[in-house]
């Protein structure tokens, strides 16, 4: 008996019982659409917040000077707190790096008319927008030129904005830091908590020259505080981390034996466990769909030892015209998989359309992979052998003699 | 030596068949001792209990014998494995049963070619030749239609088509005429000797029926599981119904 008869088979017996084969059907369509729907969507959604933590910047990786030694170690070791702006520029040349700008940052007290407050000031370059994705309501930002010039120029936050400058266009307003006036020319658009736990409407930034020239005293004029880098999305955060240690160890000089005199901190780390709790809920949802099929299968069980005990004579009838128990196997086996394949297209089909409907509220996109239907088709046959194979087993084990006594 | 080896194409020797149902036991065969040869046309009586379906049954390679031994044409069964068992039937069998015992939801060519695609055959050779064998039986119009749309002659005919299909060297019938009326089992017992007669297709048949044994050239007459009888049919049924057996005559 071949495979195209033995189909031809599975066939005729589930035409000869539409009903049953239907609703049986049901359980696998039901189980492998619920998998393939749950999958994409958890797929969808890892994806969803994968895009979102990168533009809150689970890219960055900050670097500060000092290593983990102590102050005296270092002061032992005769080396600076070292991080300087040409540092930065070597890093904003590594491939593996979109850029790498430096910053100053101090805790300054803030003046405009009977205003005032305390607020952090940084110190940066036109480099550090781009990288931390920083966009203009309003206004300018310094441009290099600023820099080299150490402007006394100043963009805000929309809160510090509305503290100082209340209903009024701040735009070429000035703001005292530290008694220093700055002028105001431009404004930050958007608020909320960035990755590092600043808000971006709180922010107040200035030239880094300005602010090394005006506000903040380092040992050497080229020092920075920190140096932010972003890692290029298509290369892994480790790989940029690796690039900059190397570039640094080799700038400062250090000994192969000798620890860092630096510290890279990335926000992978929070990334990270924010995709674990994707990953967690994608595969919560991959389970519940696995529990439906899981019970489709049961279906497939207990339907397919009915039919055998429905069609025991019809066994005995067989295998006394000389089919093999391996024939009577295959015919049961065959059957079930073939109501799971069919079912599981048809669930395919179903997801499919699921995956449209919620695409089109428009609150995400859920996409199927291909990859994805092909391990539901795969699945669906798996199911078919698991759950068929018990009732296949029991019917091939009948003996003839007894199948052609029952009634 | 060998062409009379090979003139025998069941040898049962010393069988006996004992079933366990918990911790009773109950013999239903106490050692038979049956040969027959090719082309004979035997008749297995008995009364309910005698042992005879049991006997059929393991001649059928549908059940396998407690004790003694069992050779097939040549094969001894007792050593053969259940696909080997399968095998036989397919190749050295044909079954008539008495409730027809045709697969309702197919065709009748379907039916009838169904042993050959167990052997192996292609669909559409198996078919051609399903078609063929329902042209001898008589009913090569009705190929397309189910076994519910026959009556129980044409059902009786599309069983033998199907027993002669893969061409086996033996017909075995249990109560062939159980279900049919005079006429039809008339017919049907007609066939079977036209096939034994033409085809040389050895025949052996259970009935309680003497008139349907009449049919058949040799009697074996089963009691409590042994032979009580084994010889010329019309002599056994003398033996059986002095009377009838007259009017059979």
């Amino acid at each position: 008996m071949n495979f195209i008869q033995v189909l031809i088979e599975s066939f005729r017996s589930m035409a000869a019982n539409r009903l049953r084969t239907a609703l049986t059907m049901l359980g696998i369509i039901i189980g492998i659409a619920s998998v393939v729907l749950l999958l994409a969507i958890g797929d969808s959604m890892q994806r969803f917040i994968g895009k979102e933590l990168q533009q809150l910047g689970t890219n960055m990786v900050y670097v500060f000077p000092g290593g983990d030694r102590t102050t005296a170690q270092r002061a032992r070791a005769g080396s600076v707190p070292s991080l300087s702006t040409m540092d930065a520029a070597a890093l904003n040349a590594l491939p593996s790096l979109t850029g790498a700008a430096p910053a100053l940052q101090g805790s300054f007290k803030l003046s405009a008319g009977n205003e005032s407050s305390n607020s952090q000031v940084h110190g940066v370059t036109p480099a550090m927008f781009k990288i931390r994705n920083w966009k203009l309501d309003q206004g300018n930002l310094f441009s290099e030129a600023d820099v080299r010039a150490s402007s006394r120029m100043v963009v805000i936050g929309q809160k510090v904005a509305d503290q100082f400058f209340y209903k009024s266009d701040p735009l070429g307003r000035y703001i005292r830091i530290e008694n220093v006036a700055f002028q105001v020319i431009g404004v930050l658009a958007g608020e909320g908590k960035q990755i590092d736990g600043s808000d971006i409407a709180e922010l107040v930034l200035v030239p880094i020259t300005a602010a090394s020239a005006n506000l903040i005293k380092m040992p050497f004029p080229q020092n920075v505080h920190y140096i932010a880098a972003q890692g290029r999305p298509d290369m892994s955060l480790k790989e940029a981390e690796e690039d900059i240690k190397e570039t640094l160890r080799v700038r400062h000089r250090i000994r192969i034996d000798s620890p860092d005199d630096f510290k890279v901190q990335n926000m992978a780390s929070f990334a990270e466990t924010a995709n674990k709790i994707s990953a967690g809920v994608a595969l919560l949802l991959g389970m519940i769909g696995a529990i439906s099929l899981l019970v489709g299968g049961i279906g497939i069980m207990n339907i397919m030892l009915v039919s055998v005990t429905e069609r025991t004579r019809e066994i005995g009838i067989r295998m006394a015209i000389g089919a093999r128990p391996g024939a009577v196997l295959l015919q049961f086996l065959a059957e079930s998989v073939v109501i799971c394949v069919a079912g599981g297209l048809v669930g395919v089909l179903i997801a499919m359309a699921g995956a449209a409907a919620i695409t089109a509220t428009g609150k995400f996109d859920v996409f199927l992979t291909f990859q994805g239907v092909l391990v539901a088709c795969g699945f669906a046959s798996a199911v078919g052998v698991f759950f068929g194979f018990y009732p296949a087993r029991r019917a091939s084990r009948l003996l003839p003699v007894d199948c052609l006594r029952y009634e | 030596m060998s062409t009379q080896l090979n003139q025998t194409l069941i040898d049962i020797r010393g069988v006996t068949k004992t079933y366990f149902s918990g911790s009773v036991e109950t013999r239903v065969l106490h050692g038979i001792d049956l040969q027959v040869t090719r082309g004979d046309f035997v008749s297995i009586m008995g009364q309910s209990g005698s042992g005879k379906s049991t006997l059929m049954n393991i001649l059928g390679c549908l059940d396998q014998a407690t004790g003694g031994s069992y050779v097939l044409d040549g094969v001894d069964t007792r050593s053969l494995s259940r696909a080997q068992l399968a095998d036989i039937r397919n190749r050295s069998i044909g079954f008539v049963f008495q409730s027809f015992n045709l697969i309702k939801r197919m065709s009748v060519a379907e039916n009838v070619a169904l042993p050959l695609i167990y052997a192996g055959m292609g669909r559409g050779k198996a078919h051609a030749r399903a078609l063929q064998e329902l042209e001898r039986v008589g009913l090569g119009g009705l190929a397309k239609r189910t076994p519910s749309q026959l009556s129980g002659g044409q059902q009786q005919r599309v069983a033998i088509a199907r027993a002669l299909a893969t061409d086996p060297p033996m017909l075995l019938a249990d109560e062939p005429t159980g279900n049919l009326d005079t006429q039809t089992s008339d017919d049907i017992m007609n066939s079977f000797r036209q096939l034994n007669a033409e085809r040389g297709i050895t025949i052996v048949l259970v009935t309680h029926e003497a008139d349907v044994a009449a049919y058949s050239r040799r009697l074996v007459r089963l009691k409590d599981g042994r032979v009580l009888y084994d010889g010329p049919s019309v002599e056994g049924l003398r033996q059986l119904n002095p009377h009838h057996a007259e009017v059979l005559a």
